[in-house]
């Protein structure tokens, strides 16, 4: 038997994305509503992209906006798969190596096979309103055809080459464990888009004008480039654009075959991994000398490892981190903020002792084999406690400090930070206390951090627990506002600490006492509900 | 004392029952395991071997039944109980962000042994198992075998009484599963008690020398393994009779399968 002719690999690739596409249509009501509407949603927004790049036609900043916005969709491309391996089965060759396949014929089949989707789609559109807003003249608008398609191959092109690259990285341990710190990723990129939009909202387009300079060589963009050239009569500089976007393409394809063979004809993961030395002793041996000895010593350090080695939890972590110093801090250079804002990380790094036990997922009942008293949890959830206290104790009087600092409000510090304190103990209690109560799974791999039907139980569970840490906080709020309300309170403020730190650390201990038994009792139940991620 | 021997009974469960909605998994077991015996509970996928041993080590409530180990009540005297247990569970995770080390270093300190002693114990039972060259690897990157091997020796660490695996050779290659063997007849050979479960007879035939037949949630059968065997050529043949699927062809109707002319 021989392979199978070019024509009919490329007819059926094709249709086997035709069938990934309708297939997205065949799941349960609610996730076909969200793939209809999501589809709906990004056709609409093409559309209005298109629209608004064609009204851009005359202006005098239109090159610039198509030349940008092109570079910034292909980074997308080449971005995208690293962070969605899953996204399109059809982006894993992995997949065919079974097959009788030559790597010519596959590129040209994936290639055309990877035109198909929303997402090229998307593309086209904004290439076609790129080129619309800026072509002028019959020789431009020739010019603009071969632009876009030429940049809409350089983007799948980018795609096919990235993931071929990477995909071993991509299947690996490693790149499940990037793909999760991708949200976090996808979170800073967004207050960086923030910020550079309200810069812009006050500077204009034309401070782009130096970044365009360069974009307009680098392909894909250089083919919408080259439609403006050769719109301003610039005939050479615009062949040259073109000519150094179709080197691009033919450099992408050339680099995405030899990928494709090396793929198709190498040892897979499993094999490499195996032969691969393990890696020499990690000096961790310091940490546990300086932790107390015993039950709550092991867990402190278990506690304080998968706080940097679990993506899921590192990501939680980091977030509050960045959050809790944001808010307080932002708020104060813009000057409207408050000292008190402070107290917003110690809100923020307390969640963390939300769902201690769905954080171990059902690798629990290791810790459930070796609880048979309620001394046993009590010391296991104070270990765990302890373990956050060593992070978030130092961190909240960081944000109190730095944010007293920038409002020069260092007569607040102390009672800020006896708030802060309090609100922590109370935080943690609740954690401790809702750990017990309402333990839910966290599904290991991908975005979510609930498993269906458990969503309920975690909003319950934090939410609830964010208003009862208030209300078990508001003896210190209300002796706060006390003080600053009566008339030589301020002279007493400074107390506020110490009683913030003793109520703190009251209120954690009351609840340890309280939810330890209830551990110890419910072992099991508690096993079921986080083993079902 | 009964005529079982002297209350000899590693594991005694009374009326055991536990139902997952409309499904009853387990229905009224009653079942006493000889204490220095190599144990293997055998049935089909689906029998209720998994449900039986999360309940019998103290994962799985219940619905209905008591669970003795070693003359203690699992569920009213877990002190006692859980010291004198070593458990492999099957499906569950192990904490895969620790290298094989720090997982049994973990493991070994929560049990409450000092933590020389722990090194010490873990140094050896990686030699033997073999994972000494991957002790600084984290579980999370280790093959399953291995993840087995790890598991067991976490099980073994503080030198439990008895026994409890769960599909201990499920996906374990040749080789570790040779290890695995080694350690644990070494460890019934001096008067500790294994109790594992398997779909595989062969491996049970080889291994053990009492079996419990499990189906559809209750004990078919139970005793010393010749007895349980009878006359049957095989655990296996037994084993089907016990169903009732020994008489099934499978494969009339593919005539066409096979090598050759196409």
């Amino acid at each position: 038997m021989s392979t199978a002719p070019t024509t009919g690999l490329t007819a059926t690739f094709v249709r086997l994305k035709l069938s990934l596409l309708r297939n997205g249509l065949r799941q349960s009501t609610g996730r076909r509503a969200a793939y209809v509407t999501s589809i709906v949603f990004s056709l609409l927004f093409a559309a209005l992209q298109m629209l608004g790049l064609v009204l851009l036609r005359g202006n005098d900043h239109a090159g610039t906006v198509a030349v940008l916005g092109t570079a910034v969709v292909a980074l997308g491309w080449a971005v995208l798969p690293l962070f969605f391996p899953s996204g399109d089965e059809t982006l894993d060759p992995t997949r065919l190596v079974m097959l009788p396949l030559r790597p010519q014929p596959m590129v040209r089949a994936l290639l055309t096979a990877s035109l198909v989707g929303i997402g090229p789609l998307f593309t086209l559109c904004l290439l076609v309103g790129s080129v619309i807003s800026v072509a002028h003249g019959a020789a431009a608008f020739g010019t603009a055809v071969v632009a876009t398609v030429l940049a809409l191959l350089i983007c799948m092109a980018l795609a096919r080459a990235v993931a071929a690259a990477n995909i071993r990285l991509l299947s690996s341990r490693k790149g499940r464990d990037l793909a999760v710190l991708s949200g976090l990723v996808i979170a800073i990129g967004a207050q960086v888009v923030n910020f550079g939009a309200q810069r812009l909202g006050s500077g204009g387009l034309a401070q782009l004008e130096p970044v365009w300079n360069i974009v307009r060589w680098v392909p894909p963009a250089s083919a919408i480039g080259a439609v403006e050239s050769v719109s301003q009569g610039s005939y050479g500089v615009g062949v040259a654009q073109l000519l150094l976007s179709a080197a691009a393409l033919a450099g992408l394809l050339a680099q995405w075959s030899r990928s494709l063979t090396k793929l198709m004809t190498s040892p897979d993961e499993s094999t490499l991994q195996a032969a691969e030395p393990g890696p020499a002793e990690r000096s961790s041996a310091n940490l546990s000398r300086l932790l107390p000895t015993g039950r709550t010593g092991t867990v402190m350090e278990r506690t304080l490892r998968y706080m940097w080695r679990d993506p899921k939890t590192k990501t939680a972590w980091v977030t509050a981190l960045a959050i809790g110093m944001i808010v307080p801090v932002f708020n104060a250079l813009q000057g409207t903020g408050s000292v008190y804002f402070a107290c917003f990380a110690a809100g923020m790094l307390g969640i963390q002792m939300y769902n201690q036990f769905g954080q171990d997922t059902s690798a629990f009942w290791m810790v459930a084999m070796t609880i048979s008293s309620p001394r046993d949890a009590y010391a296991e959830l104070r270990g765990r406690a302890l373990a956050l206290l060593l992070v978030t104790l130092p961190y909240t009087a960081l944000v109190g400090v730095v944010t007293a600092a920038l409002l020069g409000a260092w007569a607040k510090l102390p009672e800020t930070l006896g708030l802060s304190f309090a609100l922590l103990g109370a935080m943690l209690a609740t954690g401790t206390w809702s750990s017990v109560r309402f333990p839910y799974s966290i599904p290991q791999e991908g975005y979510k951090n609930v498993v269906p039907g458990q969503a309920g139980i975690a909003w319950a569970s934090i939410v609830g627990g964010m208003v009862s840490a208030a209300l078990l906080a508001a003896p210190v709020i209300a002796a706060t506002i006390w003080l600053n309300a009566s008339a030589d309170g301020a002279d007493w403020a400074w107390l506020l600490l110490p009683v913030g730190c003793v109520y703190g650390v009251l209120i954690l201990r009351l609840s340890l006492r309280l939810a330890a038994p209830r551990a110890a009792r419910r072992l099991p139940e508690i096993l079921a509900a986080v083993s079902k991620g | 004392m009964n005529e079982v021997g002297a209350g000899t009974a590693a594991v005694r469960v009374q009326g055991l029952w536990k139902r997952f909605g409309e499904q009853i998994a387990v229905s009224g077991i009653d079942l006493e395991l000889p204490a220095g015996r190599f144990i293997g509970l055998v049935g089909p996928n689906g029998a209720g071997k998994t449900t039986t041993l999360s309940m019998v080590t103290g994962l799985l409530r219940p619905d209905q039944g008591t669970v003795e180990i070693a003359g203690h009540d699992v569920w009213r005297d877990p002190v006692a109980v859980k010291a004198r247990i070593g458990v492999l569970p099957e499906g569950l995770r192990l904490f895969e962000r620790l290298s094989g080390r720090e997982l049994l270093a973990y493991t070994g300190r929560l049990r409450g042994l000092p933590g020389d002693e722990v090194d010490k114990r873990a140094t050896q039972l990686l030699d033997v198992l073999d994972l000494a060259g991957s002790q600084h690897k984290l579980v999370v990157d280790y093959s399953t075998g291995m993840r087995k091997k790890i598991g067991l020796a976490a099980a073994l660490l503080h030198n439990p009484e008895v026994l409890f695996l769960d599909e201990p050779f499920e996906g374990v290659d040749p080789v570790s599963a040779q290890t695995i063997r080694g350690v644990l007849e070494r460890y019934t050979a001096s008067g500790a008690t294994v109790v594992f479960s398997s779909h595989v007879m062969e491996l049970v035939e080889s291994l053990c020398d009492w079996v419990a037949v499990m189906v559809a949630g209750r004990i078919r059968a139970h005793g010393p393994l010749a007895e349980v065997r009878g006359d049957a050529p095989t655990l296996q043949q037994a084993f089907l009779e016990l169903v009732g699927a020994g008489s099934r062809t499978a494969g009339a109707d593919l005539d066409w399968l096979g090598g050759g002319a196409r």
